[in-house]
């Protein structure tokens, strides 16, 4: 009992943060409700019995990204934070929706009926050792491979975010 | 939702969120019942440790406070890395020390270079 | 509880680790050195050791594997020359490009080879993660490369553009690796194949379809097919020039390389992919040659154009036979060749701010720059698939496989559509040989630069030598056969 109440306690806080995102008509705001809808899904997460799935959620998507992103919006131009008026929406809405809707369908229509194959082993007990011995087990060529794309994801961050231009000649 | 259950530990995570947002939203809810509410214009201003304001709080923030936060991502990502890899580092030994040890060398490549290029100057 | 070190074989990850320690090396030379054109050689140096590193293990008769995560077999290794050859031409363009343009700097060489090693991990992947990890760090590379031109608001443009939309395409493909991962319990290419041979009745898996759907869709994206070509156009013209040489080619081959594994490996069993795949092939077929034929800006109809071409390659995919392999692995060579000359000749005539790729600045350029028409003549004529030049030898092997594989249709659909391209790539043939030269006062021709130039004439070369005598590209493109 206690736990369907939970669920739909995170439910509401993934479903309505998202809804919160993409209708706030102020951009801050959204960054705000999308913290939020994190929040649930790593309550989800804890409910999954995936407890250090859910402490990533809480470190890296709140503690990072969301921080992150607030940042982005505090140094775009002042109007993105300012404005109250300004709406999400653009003409492209109605063919938005229809598209949105007609996947959002289709992915129902297959997921409820589908008998989910379920796992009879119990769920892992120390997840985080499993996972230390996967990273460097049989999962090693994606553990290396992940420092190769944060590496390229820090070098372009430097380079695009580098105040001035790049370094012009200073001849002439 | 057969599938769902809570675990033990986690109940007094929960206990704590509910008290936690319980504590601060009741208090605020009981308060306006004895607060007087007499707002002037000093009261309404943004509170500054006891200084007037000088600035509007909604300026453009630099961008290198961007530049600091994906230097922090990329860090707490893998920080996280280490934190599993170090409960199983007894059982792997040199094995494990040689790929962390690659994982880490990566990222200092790149956290050499964006130190090297300014990244992490306030001033210039 | 024992944990078992597992078996290392470096083999497999030779040509990989050659290109990202030569990334690595290049980004921290870029702290020393000041002249930024010597990283640029000294990628080349990378690439060239790369290549015969690549020669070196096709010769092998096992292929190497990495814990069935990667794999170093014949088409890889293909692939990766593939890979190399864009990289090469790219940087060589970049070597003159960027000085002309004020951009020469460091990180544009590490970035892009970065780009090169993800090519080369998504088609050695044969796990949906090293795949995903593969076009993710392909598509950073790529989205910092469009915006590389800072003074230039359409380069910062295609850079966002590519990004937003590329964020959005990564989701759905990482969505159809989870509901594929839900449907077989497995994210390796051959065990999911296993699964679905050992269970038939579920061959039709809603959740599995469902997941090959969005895997497509990812796909799609980054292959530029209509209807997910959106993005294409604006990121082509707004990117500096020589970066669109690259990832025109570059990221094309590799959301094939991969498509082509994971439909022949995983979902061979299952053939209701070829309708939509063909249908996809038309589709994307039709709709950029169609589009390409109102440009009046030429880089913006060598974008519609490259959308045309990843049509004409999806038909290579639908028999999903070695001799479609064989043909998409040939076309996309020639593709390399062709397409990245024809960017190098743009880049070479473009002026600042995108001036200067409009189709009137090639009026009458045979009597002013009579070589460099000539070499554009060979690069038009290539890609419209006119013999003796390379690109015909593509389309034929690409439309012939669909023929033997039952899909002439197809091939009567991709020949109309050469006959359509014809036209705007003629057009500009045209200009050059036809027209008289428009006022010498408006374009300025920056003096020609060395690598550029070396660039043209080697593609042109290669657009006509490999044109005429084709069997050594044939030769080493039917060592990446599987399937």
């Amino acid at each position: 009992m206690i736990i369907q109440a939970i669920f739909i306690v995170m439910t509401l806080c993934t479903l309505g943060g998202a809804v919160g995102v993409v209708s706030s008509r102020n951009l801050f705001h959204s960054a705000l409700y999308l913290i939020l809808s994190f929040f649930g899904v790593a309550g989800y997460y804890v409910l999954l019995s995936a407890g250090f799935l859910a402490v990533i959620q809480l470190m890296v998507y709140i503690g990072a990204i969301a921080i992150l992103i607030l940042f982005a919006i505090m140094f775009s131009r002042e109007s993105a934070m300012n404005s109250a008026k300004e709406s999400q929406a653009n003409r492209q809405r109605w063919l938005g929706l229809p598209v949105a809707m007609g996947l959002f369908i289709s992915l129902i229509a297959v997921i409820i009926p589908v008998n989910w194959p379920i796992q009879q082993t119990a769920p892992t007990t120390d997840m985080v050792r499993d996972l230390g011995v996967a990273f460097l087990t049989s999962y090693l060529i994606p553990f290396e491979v992940v420092s190769v794309l944060l590496s390229v994801a820090l070098i372009g961050a430097v380079m695009l975010a580098r105040e001035e231009n790049p370094p012009v000649k200073e001849t002439k | 939702m057969s599938g769902l259950y809570l675990p033990k530990e986690y109940l007094a995570i929960l206990l704590f969120i509910v008290l936690g947002v319980g504590f601060g939203v009741v208090t605020l809810w009981i308060g306006q019942f004895f607060r007087m509410k007499r707002p002037y214009f000093e009261k309404l201003v943004a509170y500054e440790s006891g200084n007037p304001p000088t600035d509007e709080p909604r300026m453009r923030f630099s961008v290198k406070f961007y530049l600091i936060a994906i230097l922090f991502i990329v860090f707490d990502v893998e920080a996280i890395y280490l934190y599993s890899w170090a409960l199983v580092y007894d059982k792997l030994g040199m094995f494990a020390l040689v790929e962390m040890f690659i994982f880490i060398a990566l990222l200092l490549v790149g956290y050499f270079y964006g130190w090297k290029k300014g990244a992490l100057q306030w001033e210039k | 509880m024992p944990i078992i070190i597992p078996t290392l074989d470096f083999a497999a990850l030779i040509p990989i680790l050659a290109i990202i320690t030569t990334g690595l090396v290049v980004l921290l030379l870029d702290i020393y050195v000041e002249d930024k054109a010597v990283l640029g050689y000294v990628s080349l140096i990378g690439l060239l050791a790369t290549a015969i590193a690549c020669f070196g293990l096709l010769t092998q008769t096992v292929a190497p594997t990495f814990q069935n995560m990667l794999v170093s077999d014949g088409y890889s290794l293909v692939l990766d020359l593939i890979f190399v050859v864009t990289a090469t031409l790219s940087i060589m363009i970049a070597l003159s490009y960027l000085p002309a343009r004020d951009m020469q700097s460091g990180e544009y060489y590490a970035l892009l080879l970065f780009a090169t090693s993800g090519m080369m991990l998504m088609g050695a992947a044969t796990d949906l993660i090293v795949v995903f990890l593969g076009l993710e760090i392909m598509s950073i590379a790529l989205y910092v490369l469009a915006a590389f031109n800072r003074r230039q608001l359409g380069s910062g443009e295609a850079g966002l553009k590519y990004f937003v939309l590329g964020a959005f395409a990564s989701a759905f493909f990482l969505y159809g690796v989870a509901l594929t991962y839900g449907a077989t319990g497995s994210t390796n290419l051959q065990t999911i194949a296993m699964w679905f041979s050992a269970n038939p009745a579920y061959a039709h898996n809603p959740i599995a379809m469902v997941g090959l759907a969005l895997l497509l869709i990812g796909f799609a994206f980054k292959i530029a097919a209509v209807p997910f070509q959106w993005w294409t156009p604006d990121v082509y013209h707004g990117a500096p020039t020589s970066v669109t040489a690259f990832m025109s080619v570059g990221a094309k081959a590799a959301g094939f390389a991969a498509l082509v594994r994971l439909l022949l490996v995983s979902f061979g069993a299952i053939p209701d992919w070829r309708w939509v795949i063909s249908w996809l092939a038309v589709l994307t077929m039709t709709g950029g040659n169609i589009v390409a034929l109102a440009q009046k800006d030429v880089k913006r109809m060598l974008a519609y154009s490259s959308i045309a071409h990843a049509g004409y390659i999806l038909v290579g995919v639908v028999p999903g036979t070695p001799d479609g392999v064989k043909g998409i692995l040939f076309y996309l060579m020639s593709y390399a060749f062709m397409n990245i000359g024809a960017f190098a000749v743009i880049a070479l005539l473009e002026q600042r701010d995108q001036i200067g790729s409009s189709i009137e600045s090639y009026m009458g350029l045979s009597s002013r720059k009579p070589l460099l028409a000539l070499m554009m003549l060979f690069f038009m004529f290539s890609l419209t698939g006119i013999p003796p030049f390379i690109g015909f030898w593509g389309k034929w092997y690409v439309f012939w496989a669909a023929v033997k594989g039952g899909a002439s249709w197809l091939a009567i659909v991709g020949m109309i559509n050469s006959v359509i391209s014809a036209f705007y790539y003629l057009s500009v043939v045209v200009q050059m040989y036809m027209r008289s030269p428009t006022e010498p006062s408006e374009l300025e021709f920056a003096p020609l630069s060395l690598p550029v130039t070396l660039t043209i004439a080697l593609a042109g070369a290669v657009t006509l030598l490999l044109g005429l005598w084709p069997t050594p590209l044939i030769k080493l493109t039917a060592l990446g056969i599987f399937g």
